[in-house]
């Protein structure tokens, strides 16, 4: 047990003590207490701002869900306007214009080559790839531009064989370069 | 003037008893550890400083890019996932810390912590320089507000603000790097409001903590102070007074008195306030001010320098201190633990990243062809400049056909691409389900990194 002769002069030391701890008797750090009154300040802002005025904020989940809405928006956006100026004649032309072939032939290079072999002839080696040859007149699922188009976004009508849905990996204005690619690439 | 408060073991000497903040003022000092302790102090400055501006591997030295989420450091490139790594840097580096602590107590305060350096080094100089030394510091403090005060603190308070705003826009520069800063700087505040305010907010965090806070936070705030109690023990080196030689203090010419002649030059110059005499006390920062103090009395009243020095509480006591002690083994070995680990996975780390994964959809389709599997291959170069990709499977089982990365793939500086890969075996030679692997060579740096995945299919006895 502390001495109290020992102290120095303005230092008391409090009567009660536990298991030999005592306590001494001393005002906390003024900038110390003064956190602590900002603190109960704030909440007296915080409660009014939140609870009382009919401000609202944006949280970061509000301020996330808020963009995704507006890209889902700008992609159905982005599809109606494709819808109701796509016709099969401008993907037809699409696949005149070098830039959208050009565009397409990347896309394909990395999605649909490993199916459709990097000629179109679903050939690799002369060994048979599982999808269909593109190069030829032969269509299993429809060979108008839109249909392409429609086979590319939803996948084959046939799930057992294969090609899936790329609607999830690709805008509708890649889907369509994709299809002015292959289109480049039909015979006469 | 107001007297010099008497340090006690009770209470903080910067808090005087009504709560109010008792505002120090070390005295001037002088000495080897001084002298060390400034150019240490300028060489870490130095390095803060010129980190940002020293490119390796194109990049600056340390540049964490939070908008593009890759974190450079001396020419090796961190993506986001590769954040678990940082888990071995920090536990390497905090027992690292541990184990400095365990010897050495608080080296880090006093010669390395960013918050000393700058305090000491820059703030208390610019003091130092505009109001005098303590006696003259003290003086103005009690003054009445008068011309020259105010003409004084203008200066000082100004000088403050401009290393703040300094110390500030080279933080920032760790983030968004230098040539986008001084973009930054050029164009209005309110085009980059966010790290305009965050600029801002540092600049006042720096200048409230070292033009008022300053000791406070090493004594009540600073979490690593806080536990030093539990990671010093009896051996641990720190700076303490020879209470055996020094006491009884008295005047030299005292033939009874030990060897402190009660000059109080320790206590002048102690940042914190303290008496080291009183013995080993959490405020201490270990930077060694009453050491050089005393030294110089010492040299002055002819007797052996050492009365206040670095030793271990053992040690003052005249026993010898035990270096290797359990607590000590323990620390190396956490910390050797976390730096083997850190130095393995560095290693193991490329500049660029391969990931086959299986497309969604059916596991395997079947048809006339064999048993086919479809996954997608993830390419990322963390590389500042074009990365070429060259494709090998090995052992791949005889009669599969692969095919989607026949050919090289080629990505611009820190690029990234997703291939569709197919992997085909002919019912004849389907004999079940197995593993393979696809290697990848990358040039620049020709080194081959490899994802595995497995081939799925149906049981080959139900094929027939």
């Amino acid at each position: 047990m502390t001495d109290k002769e020992d102290l120095a002069d303005h230092v008391t030391l409090r009567d009660h003590e536990y298991d030999g701890i005592q306590e001494y008797d001393q005002k906390l750090p003024g900038w110390w207490l003064f956190t602590f009154y900002i603190a109960i300040a704030w909440f007296i802002v915080a409660w009014f701002a939140n609870y009382q005025l009919p401000f609202t904020y944006t949280t970061d989940e509000d301020a996330l869900a808020g963009q995704l809405a507006l890209i889902e928006m700008r992609k159905n956006e982005e599809l109606k306007t494709m819808l109701a100026t796509l016709t099969d004649e401008s993907v037809q032309e699409m696949s005149q214009d070098p830039t959208h072939v050009a565009a397409g032939k990347a896309i394909f290079e990395t999605k649909c080559v490993a199916c459709h072999g990097s000629d179109l002839s679903a050939k690799i080696n002369g060994m048979q790839l599982p999808g269909v040859a593109l190069n030829d007149a032969e269509w299993l699922y429809g060979g108008k531009p839109l249909e392409i188009m429609n086979t590319i976004t939803n996948g084959s009508p046939d799930v057992t064989k294969g090609m899936i849905a790329w609607s999830s990996q690709l805008s509708p204005s890649e889907v369509a370069q994709t299809a002015a690619f292959i289109l480049s690439n039909q015979p006469e | 003037m107001p007297a010099i408060r008497k340090p006690n073991l009770e209470s903080l000497t910067s808090i005087n008893p009504d709560g109010s903040r008792n505002f120090l003022h070390p005295a001037d000092v002088e000495g080897k550890f001084t002298m060390w302790r400034r150019v240490f102090g300028a060489v870490l400055l130095a390095v803060y400083l010129l980190l940002p501006w020293i490119k390796i591997g194109g990049y600056p030295a340390v540049f964490l890019d939070i908008a593009e989420r890759r974190f450079h450091f001396f020419g090796l490139t961190f993506l986001a996932e590769d954040l678990w790594i940082g888990f071995f840097l920090f536990t390497g580096l905090g027992f690292g810390l541990f184990y400095v602590t365990a010897l050495f107590g608080r080296l880090w305060c006093g010669w390395t912590c960013p918050y000393t350096v700058f305090l000491e080094q820059i703030y208390r100089r610019i003091e130092r320089l505009v109001d005098g030394d303590a006696m003259a510091r003290r003086k103005l403090d009690a003054a009445k507000l008068s011309g020259e005060k105010i003409a004084k603190r203008s200066i000082k308070h100004g000088l403050y603000l401009l290393v703040s705003l300094f110390i500030a826009h080279i933080f920032i520069s760790y983030f968004v790097s230098i040539p986008r800063l001084y973009q930054f700087i050029q164009q209005s505040p309110y085009e980059n409001a966010k790290i305009f305010g965050v600029m801002l907010f540092l600049t006042g965090c720096l200048y409230f903590a070292f033009s008022w806070f300053r000791e406070q936070f090493c004594i009540i705030l600073c979490p690593y102070g806080r536990i030093q109690s539990a990671l010093t023990d009896d051996d641990t080196i720190i700076i303490g007074y020879d209470e055996g030689r020094g006491e009884p203090r008295g005047k030299k010419s005292d033939p009874l008195a030990g060897d402190c002649v009660a000059c109080n030059r320790c206590v002048q110059v102690c940042p914190t306030g303290i008496d080291i005499r009183n013995g080993l006390q959490l405020e201490c920062i270990g930077c060694a001010n009453c050491i050089d103090a005393c030294n110089q009395v010492m040299d002055k009243t002819g007797r052996p320098r050492g009365l206040v020095r670095y030793d271990s509480l053992r040690g003052l006591e005249g026993k010898k201190t035990r270096y290797w002690r359990p607590r000590v083994a323990l620390y190396t070995g956490f910390m050797c633990m976390g730096v083997a680990m850190l130095g393995l996975f560095l290693t193991g780390l490329h500049s660029a990243k391969i990931e086959l994964v299986r497309m969604p959809g059916q596991p395997y389709y079947m048809d006339d062809n064999g048993v086919r599997n479809q996954y997608r291959l993830n390419l990322v170069t963390k590389q500042n400049q074009e990365t070429r990709f060259k494709f090998t499977i090995p052992d791949l089982p005889e009669g599969a056909i692969v095919s989607g990365i026949e050919e090289t793939v080629v990505l611009a500086a820190g690029e990234e691409t997703m291939k569709t890969v197919l992997v085909q075996m002919p019912k004849d030679k389907y004999t079940g389900e197995f593993l393979f692997k696809i290697e990848v060579t990358v040039e620049p740096g020709d080194f081959t990194i490899s994802d595995s995945a497995e081939f799925l299919g149906p049981s080959p006895y139900t094929l027939n």
